[in-house]
């Protein structure tokens, strides 16, 4: 700004004077930016000059500002912290920008955006300050409407999600209360299967005729297969959910020992399939009639022989095959007279699907075919 | 002490008369004896302590309130060489308390279920291991596979 001749005394001399025949200071003068100049080697850094865009802004005759510091512009509202980072960057001699809330003359506010530069001499000494000053009242209004806004929206965002997080731990309450109520309600259905097939026994040791001995023995395994269900629910890593893979494994091996059987070679093809829980009491009725019918009609006298069970998806469908090479059954065996033969086919049926018969004199052969998923 | 056993002293904490009954009978058809039968913590600790049962098979929800753990602490401190073995219609998730026990049998048990565990213990107590592994119903405490050196 300064030629190196140029003396800032003698301008501000000048500006002082009104600065005729200086340049920069007709420049200063005439700038429509606010700006003053202010002395530090002066007690208190006094104005030393105020230009009229200055004056213009903030209602004061260049009379009342000329000697007096800057502050006098400030009011109770000012940012205490921002006025000591002005401060203190002028004791450090180094420039600054800062928003300030100012007054003017009549006492109405407006935001200045205050630049204070030092203005050093020859010698590096400062020997002005040199401060503009903009009218940024809109801008900081605007920017506060939009932070008033942006505390509306994230309070609103704020109840929201509490509200998300209310709904959630309630969610969270039902789920628990029902797997509480799920598991007192499997305790029970657990220990009354356990008192029926106990009466059961009870009475069948006390009966002496075969036949009656018989039946009652069918019907047990029948409710055995059913308890076999109930202990493999509700075991599977999803709630809803039944691993017919390991329930069929367990009642195969209950019912070969059952029969006193386990010298049968067994071939084990039974995959780890999960179903639908609902299909569990089903699926476990129906493997039993179909095993029990294999290990009752197909080695007679003790006879050695082969069982292969599988169990298996094939795309949409689960696909229980059991078969054995035993003798065949010329019909009847398995046939819709016999209460086994009738509740395969009701549980094909209730499973969704069906159960087709082969027999030759090779062996007994049954496919199960049912849906794996029967919800959309 | 292991001792040579065929027939296994078994007592049974239990508070369904029913199930007594029909363990009663499982046992006994398997050649084994009841020595006693308690409903309740109470009970069992009116019991002589000269039963000395080699096995105990332990409800989990006795009655009068009473739990089936209480019970094994309780048979434990008086016949340490007893096993106990919970027989329990709780989910299997809920099984920590296998730890407190030497095994346990899920209700609904079936005679097979208990005769199998019947044929695996007896043979561990006289002489482990076993030589079949237990069935499928019965859990083996891990710290039962491991004084057996069951794998």
């Amino acid at each position: 700004m300064d030629d190196d001749g140029g003396e800032w005394h003698q301008t501000g001399d000048v500006l002082h004077e009104g600065g005729r025949g200086d340049p920069f200071a007709a420049a200063v003068r005439s700038a429509r930016m606010p700006m003053v100049v202010s002395d530090p080697r002066r007690p208190d850094n006094p104005i030393v000059f105020a230009n009229d865009a200055f004056l213009d802004l903030t209602g004061y005759g260049r009379g009342e500002v000329v000697g007096r510091n800057c502050r006098f512009l400030q009011g109770p509202e000012t940012d205490p912290a921002a006025v000591r980072r002005l401060k203190d960057a002028i004791e450090r001699e180094e420039p600054i920008q800062v928003d300030l809330l100012n007054h003017r003359k009549d006492g109405t506010p407006f935001w200045n955006a205050l630049f204070v530069g030092p203005v050093r001499g020859r010698g590096g000494e400062v020997q002005f300050y040199f401060a503009s000053q903009i009218d940024v009242t809109a801008r900081v209004e605007a920017q506060a409407a939009l932070g008033r806004q942006k505390e509306l929206v994230e309070a609103e965002v704020r109840a929201r999600t509490a509200e998300l997080e209310a709904a959630l731990r309630q969610k969270d309450r039902a789920l628990q209360e029902k797997t509480i109520l799920l598991r007192e309600v499997d305790h029970r259905v657990k220990n009354n299967l356990n008192l029926v097939s106990a009466l059961m026994r009870l009475q069948s040791a006390r009966l002496s005729d075969p036949a009656l001995k018989a039946v009652l023995a069918s019907m047990m395994e029948r409710i055995e297969a059913l308890s076999s269900v109930h202990r493999t629910l509700h075991q599977a890593a999803e709630i809803g959910r039944f691993g017919a893979g390991g329930f069929l494994r367990s009642l195969l091996g209950a019912l070969l020992r059952g029969a006193g059987r386990e010298d049968l070679e067994v071939v084990d093809r039974i995959g780890e399939v999960e179903i639908e829980a609902e299909n569990a009491t089903a699926l476990g009725l129906l493997a039993n009639e179909i095993l029990t019918n294999a290990l009752k009609h197909a080695y007679p006298g003790g006879r050695a022989g082969r069982l292969e069970v599988a169990l298996t998806r094939d795309g949409d469908e689960v696909v229980l095959a059991v078969a054995d090479d035993g003798p065949g059954f010329d019909a009847t065996a398995m046939g819709s007279g016999t209460l086994g033969g009738s509740l395969v086919g009701r549980l094909s049926a209730q499973l969704g699907g069906s159960t087709r018969w082969e027999s030759s004199p090779a062996g007994t052969r049954s496919v199960t075919r049912f849906p794996a998923d029967r919800s959309p | 002490m292991p001792r040579d056993v065929k027939n296994l002293r078994i007592l049974v904490v239990e508070d369904e008369a029913l199930l007594v009954m029909d363990i009663e009978q499982i046992i006994e058809d398997a050649g084994h004896r009841m020595v006693a039968d308690v409903p309740s913590v109470p009970d069992l600790g009116r019991l002589p302590r000269d039963l000395f049962p080699d096995l105990a098979f332990v409800d989990l929800q006795l009655a009068r309130g009473s739990s089936g753990i209480d019970a094994a602490g309780l048979i434990r401190c008086q016949w340490p060489h007893a096993l106990i073995v919970f027989v329990t219609a709780n989910a299997r998730s809920l099984l920590p308390e296998v730890e407190a026990g030497d095994g346990v049998l899920p209700k609904p048990f079936t005679e097979g279920g208990i005769r199998g565990a019947l044929s695996f213990l007896e043979e561990g107590i006289a002489a482990p291991p076993p030589s079949a592994p237990p069935p499928p119903e019965f859990v083996a405490a891990p710290t039962l596979r491991a004084r057996w050196g069951i794998a």
